[in-house]
């Protein structure tokens, strides 16, 4: 919070003017010290239930994370494929949970969808023994007007899959289509998250909630890429991602917390 | 729809109807305006239905109505020469629609830095191949979001075509309806769609509703009053099943609430209720609401002829108009809501929206827009009760 200046004496245009000074100032990094953890995301969407696999992998030398989805994951805008989120999740998480490492496969690409995604997780699971599966959809699926049941089958199945295989070994985590007003106006983004919540119940898998993280970003006026005027764009893009890296650690740790506790 | 003033055999027309009619066109604009937060107030929210099952519902109803005072007076061929010449009518609303959905589109493009991030919205059909777009969406095969329900109408509006002589056999017209809902459901039977998969709204599944709404807008009301008679029980019963659904609906969507987390099972029965092929689940939660509504609601509630709700039934009787004006303010309203979506904002949209509806209503009734083709002057309907 900004705490206005006080100044009863000032003259009223000089107090009318100060005011809109003040209002002028768009939160910037000198409000980053203030906010809370995860760039200031709302605390409720970094509240994980238990991952009693990144528990266990805690409890050895390494966490095996495979991230699979669609364009965001390879890039998406920022300057280089190191300030994507994922890499920027290894790099975050890693400072956080040593000595143990993190090793982080990224797999999928732009324009893929739920289907592709289930057959890469088929054929890598078994092969990455994961921990932990952050799954990205949604947004090729709502920007393509795909059915959303398939989508949710498509989900489902595969999280089943891996149940079989690897049982509470892996924790699966969905990710969500970046907040956009330009997807929200031409797409029925809201039904396709409404079956991704839906699957992730169904499944036992966890919603991480990109959309309503970043909308919140866009409506405090913290980080909104489709606004960036060109030149900061590049900037904008690399801190949305490092972000996004920072609230989606601090879900996933609130989550292995939880696994102790639901161990103990 | 197009009522065309009938003799006085016919009950007097229920402006219940209408009501829940022009309110479900309401809801239709609001979930239309993606960002609007009213959006969260309707009825989808908290039962498997929306407002996309009460307007075919109630389509079937007004057309049973309608087309069966036609077929009687003028035969089969009369009926079906105009139930085609309406589908000819809803599809050029549908293509003007299109049009404006894609100027709406590019404009918003264009406004946005969306081409720096979200690469994935090039991948939308149009943006991709405009050319063949603007083909498949003449041959509706490529319905763009929320542009899926006139599709659906022209579809069940034809085979209505059909089954109109069915409508003197309502068990006939039911029983062959209901076939075809089992068998679309059992074999997957649907239209294709070019993005993929069917369309969004399966037109042999949903014609169900219609062909429901047509029969019951055929019987007699005191004669449905007494097969369908109000039962305390079974409205408490229905109260709390609606209730039910309400909650574990929330609970799977919002998430663990007061600790809660819906049960894997739960979400399971729930991720099988689809939207496409009208599951089973949301038929019979909208004729639930739908027995309880017009128990509830008495024939002649006072209530009804208060400006207001005057609005909204003369809203639900020039239907198409407002329809396609709702749907039409809804791209407007969206680009309002993509510029800003602050607590004003948000008022403007919604207020301005219902006042145009409104005003569209208005204006539709008053040079006859839903009833052009009556052959006599009929009342206007905006005074309540006509017949």
């Amino acid at each position: 919070m900004r705490v206005m200046p006080r100044a009863p004496w000032l003259p009223l245009p000089a107090l009318a003017a100060l005011l809109a000074a003040a209002l002028a100032v768009t939160p910037g990094p000198a409000l980053a010290q203030a906010e809370g953890p995860g760039c200031g995301a709302p605390a409720e969407t970094m509240e994980a239930a238990p991952m009693p696999g990144v528990f266990a992998a805690l409890a050895h030398t390494e966490l095996r994370i495979l991230v699979v989805g669609s364009a965001s994951t390879q890039g998406g805008g920022t300057s280089s494929q190191e300030a994507t989120w994922p890499e920027r999740l290894q790099a975050i998480l890693a400072a956080r949970i040593a000595p143990v490492s993190v090793q982080l496969k990224v797999f999928g690409g732009r324009g893929t969808t739920a289907a592709d995604h289930a057959k890469i997780l088929a054929e890598q699971g078994p092969r990455v023994r994961p921990h932990l599966i952050i799954w990205q959809l949604g947004t090729v699926e709502a920007a393509r007007g795909l059915p959303m049941e398939e989508m949710a089958e498509v989900v489902q199945a595969a999280i089943a899959r891996l149940r079989a295989i690897r049982g509470e070994r892996t924790d699966v985590v969905l990710m969500d289509p970046q907040f956009s007003r330009f997807l929200r106006s031409n797409a029925d983004v809201e039904a396709y998250r409404d079956w991704l919540r839906v699957s992730a119940a169904a499944s036992g898998a966890q919603m991480f909630s990109r959309w309503v993280i970043m909308r919140h970003w866009v409506e405090t006026e913290r980080l909104d890429l489709e606004r960036a005027p060109r030149a900061r764009r590049l900037a904008v893009a690399d801190e949305l991602h490092d972000c996004l890296a920072k609230a989606l650690t601090e879900f996933i740790l609130d989550g292995a917390l939880r696994g102790r506790r639901h161990q103990n | 729809m197009t009522p065309p003033p009938g003799p006085a055999a016919r009950p007097t027309r229920d402006i219940r109807v209408d009501f829940l009619r022009g309110l479900a066109l309401w809801f239709i604009f609001i979930t239309h305006t993606p960002g609007n937060l009213l959006a969260h107030a309707t009825l989808r929210n908290v039962a498997f239905c929306d407002a996309t099952e009460v307007f075919v519902l109630l389509a079937g109803y007004a057309a049973g109505i309608a087309y069966g005072r036609v077929l009687e007076r003028d035969g089969w061929m009369a009926a079906g020469a105009r139930l085609v010449g309406r589908m000819g009518t809803l599809y050029v609303a549908h293509i003007f629609l299109f049009v404006v959905f894609a100027a709406q589109v590019g404009f918003s493009a264009a406004a946005l830095n969306q081409a720096a991030y979200l690469d994935e919205l090039h991948l939308d059909p149009f943006g991709q191949e405009p050319y063949r777009a603007l083909l498949e969406a003449l041959l509706l095969r490529y319905q763009p979001a929320f542009l899926d329900i006139l599709p659906l109408y022209i579809v069940v509006m034809g085979l209505f075509a059909l089954a109109l002589p069915l409508i003197r056999r309502p068990a006939w017209l039911l029983g062959l309806s209901v076939a075809l809902y089992a068998v679309t459901r059992a074999s997957g039977l649907t239209l294709p769609s070019w993005t993929g998969g069917g369309w969004f709204f399966n037109p042999f599944a949903w014609q169900l509703l219609f062909a429901i709404g047509v029969v019951l807008g055929r019987a007699d009301p005191v004669a449905l009053v007494r097969r369908f008679p109000w039962n305390r029980a079974v409205a408490v019963l229905a109260g709390l099943l609606l209730l039910a659904c309400a909650v574990a609906l929330n609970m799977v969507w919002h998430g663990p609430w007061l600790g809660l987390a819906a049960p894997e099972w739960l979400a399971g029965a729930i991720a099988t209720v689809d939207k496409a092929g009208l599951h089973p689940a949301r038929l019979a939660s909208v004729l639930l609401l739908g027995w309880l509504v017009a128990h509830l609601i008495p024939r002649q509630a006072a209530w009804l002829n208060h400006p207001l709700p005057a609005a909204f039934v003369n809203m639900g009787q020039q239907g198409l108009a407002v329809f396609c004006a709702g749907i039409f303010l809804s791209f407007l309203g969206r680009l309002a809501l993509e510029t800003e979506s602050g607590a004003l904002a948000q008022l403007l949209v919604n207020a301005l929206g219902l006042a145009a509806l409104i005003a569209v209503a208005v204006v539709s009734a008053w040079y006859g827009g839903e009833s052009k083709r009556k052959p006599q002057t009929g009342l206007p309907p905006a005074h309540g009760v006509v017949s």
